[in-house]
């Protein structure tokens, strides 16, 4: 059974009974599978991977071998460093393409856009991660319909985001820890001391007025507003019903965890000297995010990831990944020979160190007791990154999906390139929602289908 | 080939549009016009606002998440308000109201000792303070509203608590937070309203609240005449506070702020962070230069012989520290313009090498509004060259010339990118790479003719007597005043300075004043 703890919870009372560096396990240790039964998926995770994809050290070996030498997918064999193997928990998908994008001459960088959306440059629809929290109402009953975060840049530009509102417009990410702490949990700390308690009760009284106050404005703009402006003034009434949930209070399943120490990441962003916390930013990100879709502060998450430049954290690649590795790759035939394997050796070792932060996400779910229930979809903008190529881009699934996916294999749909919505259709069906397409483009025929996933 | 060169040729004339040969329209719904909109503020227009309302500088800008651009201008009809933006803004108006100070001069006095039940004097303090968020006149509803939220934060406490109250409902107000150029409530073309007119001249000249001078014009709706827009636009650019207004559109329209996001190799340079922000300054003071003497010219920012080099970038630019704010003439070392200036260069440039693809696109796409088609609408994969430490970075990418399928485009923009290889990766001026000379030998299609370019000065010396870039300045106004991209309304309004003086025309502030008096700025299509 969950705990559940009704707000306000005691702030000192939380942090007393956690140590620094409390695990998940020890956060939530009454927390397991809802269900022995497969039931519909719950969460969603999107990720996404920098700088395209080396194939050769991608792709499994005959049996599902994912841990030989150079393997991009080890990190998902090791259980000395996650715990367990997560082997059978995962799909290598081969042979997407990012079709509506390629269409709508959205490539390379910016097809990153693509990956959640279905659609290019001038989409106007949601990605599957909003589509799911606002328009199906995954996210209705939580305080926060969705978590999107990222490592190092805020950037709101097409090639900096996955997350997407309905009518276009990119979501803003938070990249510093403390930040997301502070978004995802600030409100549930209440200092227990008398005072405090009547001063976080008269605020509350005054954020519901002013919530009032600015409902009543936003339902008169919209009223003499064109048809053209109604998507952005809709997400602006989504953020106030947001805003509300937070005002007026709403129930944990958890206890708060700890708030991450800013000194652990003296800066947090790209070219701004951030990278050499990169990977405690990433950790702190993941774990932050994973214990949010545990505590029921959100069941819908994404993560723009960085690359390895400048970090360091590999002495064995250069300092400018972007460049130097992902330009420099040069692939092998489909068939597996040719091309420059050193190139290729070296982009697998950026992709490894993706697919380990992926891993710790599903560690992390898995200790949550959450991992049956989740969908989660790792992907880059681009397969071959040198080609700027959003062309045979391979793919992660992982989780359970509510029983929507049968994982521990390697999937190949094929040389001549599925339209990555097909991708799109089989997630919102893994969450019960019954259409045939997702996405939009000049040539509907992309968008409709579905993977055979089970 | 034939397909990439043609696809290329007719995206190049789409882009640029032709000229519908009709006389602009005076005082009357243009023929083409600006849709109806909601705008919501760009940060920075944000923390303006607050800073006026709070007498103070708040936190407000660097807390919420960076804009979401439109042709890189902040300025941008698609931004929303979203979860993130409203909790943080939220956050940030409770805190930075914490320690307002009803000391200040800019509130009535009696708000230095106004009881809590003093509704009089929180009557005036709301009137003024509504007039700032709203940008017009509130009206007798809405102040009672807000006094409705005074009284709310009063109530068991004091005058101020009530007063920090309101201003976090003016900050979260979505009446403070969009730009609303609906128009009047008719059928058909709508004029903007008297209020519409003068919130939209305020942010777009000065990026801030009107002051109480266009206030009382909007009020009396005078600002319906184009005469008076321009007197008053006028008037606000020479404000001390509309500088940073120039600066950002600078920056924006050339993608200077980009650099803020771009790191360099250290093997092209060490403490790259700390000279990127000399080269932010030197541009900044060079363009308040420009605006202040010059009027905006175009000619004289792209070709002007001089610039203000702050001390930190002397070294770099291997000249001897001058007096702060002093001109100093560079042409002898190529630096004649913006396009030479370090900030240009470096924000043009990949980590470790220069990037005449990226380089020559800048300009064209942003100086001659041209467009290009992307290598994979054309079946072409976007091929960075191979690593060659023998080669030149124009030798390898001179492929591009010879590879009939990216020809097409490349002969274009290379020709202009390659007149800046004297300029490394940072924008250090240079004559050799790999042990072989500098070639910045160029060309560039300009004004209809085939122009051939010793260097990238010779290029902005063309450039800066173009009427091709004096009509795309008036283009890139018109994108950052509509907070998007209309081809329509852009060259209506080119066509319509046919009839503006040739100085006016070769202006930024020209433009700036032609476009707030014309008929594109004060009416909307229909809904």
């Amino acid at each position: 059974m969950i705990r559940r703890t009704s707000l306000p919870i005691s702030r000192r009372a939380a942090l007393t009974a956690l140590g620094a560096g409390a695990t998940l396990a020890a956060l939530f240790p009454e927390a397991r599978p809802l269900r022995a039964a497969p039931a519909p998926a719950k969460y969603f995770i999107g990720v996404y991977m920098p700088h395209g994809m080396a194939r050769e050290f991608w792709l499994p070996k005959p049996g599902f071998q994912i841990s030989y030498e150079g393997s991009s997918l080890a990190p998902f064999d090791d259980a000395a460093s996650y715990g367990q193997s997560f082997r059978d928990q995962i799909v290598a998908l081969e042979g997407l393409d990012l079709t509506a994008g390629l269409l709508a001459s959205t490539v390379g960088h910016d097809a990153s856009r693509v990956i959640l959306t279905g659609s290019g440059t001038n989409g106007q629809n949601a990605s599957i991660d909003q589509f799911l929290a606002i328009e199906q109402g995954l996210g209705q009953m939580t305080p926060l319909s969705s978590l999107v975060l990222g490592v190092g840049s805020a950037n709101p530009a097409l090639q900096w985001c996955i997350s997407y509102a309905k009518g276009g417009t990119a979501l803003p990410k938070i990249i510093d820890p403390v930040a997301t702490f502070r978004h995802a949990f600030g409100q549930f700390l209440v200092d227990p001391d008398p005072a405090a308690v009547a001063r976080a009760a008269r605020e509350q009284r005054l954020g519901k007025s002013l919530l009032d106050y600015w409902t009543r404005d936003l339902a008169e703009l919209s009223a003499r507003s064109p048809q053209t402006e109604r998507d952005k003034l809709d997400q602006h009434a989504t953020a106030l019903r947001e805003l509300e949930k937070r005002v007026i209070g709403q129930s944990l399943t958890c206890a708060v965890p700890e708030q991450p120490q800013a000194s652990q990441f003296p800066a947090v962003g790209s070219y701004q000297g951030g990278e050499p916390y990169f990977d405690v930013i990433s950790n702190l990100q993941i774990d932050l995010m994973v214990q949010a879709l545990a505590c029921g502060v959100t069941r819908v998450s994404t993560l723009f990831l960085a690359d390895l430049s400048r970090t360091h954290f590999d002495p064995l690649l250069p300092e400018d990944v972007h460049t130097d590795v992902a330009h420099r790759y040069a692939a092998a035939g489909r068939e597996g020979s040719g091309g420059n394997p050193t190139s290729q050796a070296r982009l697998a070792r950026q992709n490894h160190y993706t697919y380990s932060k992926i891993a710790r996400i599903l560690q992390r779910l898995s200790e949550a007791g959450l991992l049956q229930q989740t969908v989660l979809v790792a992907m880059s903008d681009m397969g071959d990154p040198a080609k700027h190529s959003s062309r045979q881009v391979p793919t992660l699934l992982a989780g359970g999906w509510g029983g929507a996916l049968r994982a521990g294999r390697h999937i190949d749909l094929g040389a001549e390139g599925t339209p990555s919505n097909r991708l799109l259709v089989s997630v919102q069906q893994a969450f019960g929602v019954e259409s045939d397409s997702y996405g939009q483009s000049s040539d509907p025929s992309v968008l409709s289908g579905t993977l055979a996933l089970t | 080939m034939t397909r990439a060169r043609s696809l290329c040729s007719s995206l190049l004339v789409l882009t640029l549009g032709c000229s519908s040969g009709e006389p602009p329209t005076s005082g009357g719904a243009p023929d083409h016009s600006l849709g109806p909109a909601v705008r919501r503020l760009s940060t920075a227009e944000l923390e303006a606002t607050a800073q006026t309302l709070l007498g103070s500088g708040t936190a407000l800008a660097a807390a919420l998440p960076p804009d979401a651009r439109q042709s890189d201008y902040s300025r941008n009809v698609a931004q929303s308000v979203d979860s993130l933006l409203l909790g943080q803004l939220f956050d940030v108006s409770r805190s930075a109201t914490e320690t307002l100070d009803l000391g200040q001069a800019q509130y009535p006095s009696c708000a230095r000792t106004a009881l809590p039940a003093d509704r009089e004097c929180a009557g005036a303090i709301v009137n003024l303070l509504a007039r700032t968020a709203f940008r017009r006149s509130p009206s007798a509803l809405e102040i009672e509203q807000l006094l409705g939220l005074f009284t709310l934060g009063a109530q068991g406490s004091d005058f101020k608590s009530g007063i920090a109250l309101v201003v976090r409902g003016l900050l979260g107000s979505p009446k403070f937070l969009y730009e609303v150029t609906l128009g009047e409530a008719a059928p058909g073309p709508n004029r903007l309203t008297n209020d519409e007119l003068g919130s939209e001249l305020s942010l777009l000249i000065s990026g801030r609240p009107p002051d109480e001078a266009l206030l009382l014009a909007a009020s009396r709706g005078a600002l319906a005449s184009g005469e008076e827009r321009e007197r008053q636009a006028l008037r606000l650019l020479q404000l001390p506070e509309s500088a940073g207004l120039y600066r950002r559109f600078v920056q924006e329209w050339l993608g200077l702020i980009g650099l803020n996001g771009l790191s360099k190799s250290s093997q092209v340079i060490s403490g790259f962070p700390a000279l990127r922000e000399a080269m932010i300054s030197e541009t900044n003071q060079f363009v308040d230069d420009v605006f202040s003497h010059q009027a905006g010219s175009v000619a004289a920012l792209l070709a002007g012989g001089y610039s203000i080099v702050p001390e930190a970038l002397a070294g770099f630019y291997g000249i001897q520290p001058t007096s702060p704010g002093a001109r100093v003439n560079l042409a002898g070392l190529g630096r004649v313009g913006i396009l030479q200036q370090a900030s240009f260069l470096a924000t043009f440039a990949h980590e470790s090498e220069s990037a005449p693809v990226l380089r020559g696109k800048a300009v064209l796409t942003r100086l001659l509004c041209l467009d290009f088609p992307k290598p994979t609408d054309l079946g072409v994969d976007i091929v960075f060259p191979a690593a060659d430490p023998a080669a030149t970075t124009r030798e390898r990418f001179e492929r591009h010339a010879t590879d009939p399928v990216c020809r097409g485009c490349h002969a274009t923009l290379d020709g202009v990118g390659f007149a800046f290889e004297n300029f490394d990766a940072a924008g250090h001026l240079r004559t050799s790479e790999s042990g072989r000379a500098i070639d910045t030998s160029g060309s560039i299609q300009l004004d209809g003719r085939e122009l051939a370019l010793t260097d990238s000065a010779a290029l902005a010396s063309a450039l800066a007597n173009s009427e091709q870039v004096r009509q795309c300045a008036a283009r890139q106004v018109v994108r950052f005043a509509a907070g998007k991209s209309d081809v329509s309304v852009e060259q209506a309004f080119v066509d319509s300075l046919k009839a503006a003086s040739a100085e006016r025309r070769a202006t930024f502030l020209g433009l700036f004043l032609e476009f707030v008096k014309s008929d594109w700025f004060a009416w909307r299509s229909a809904q």
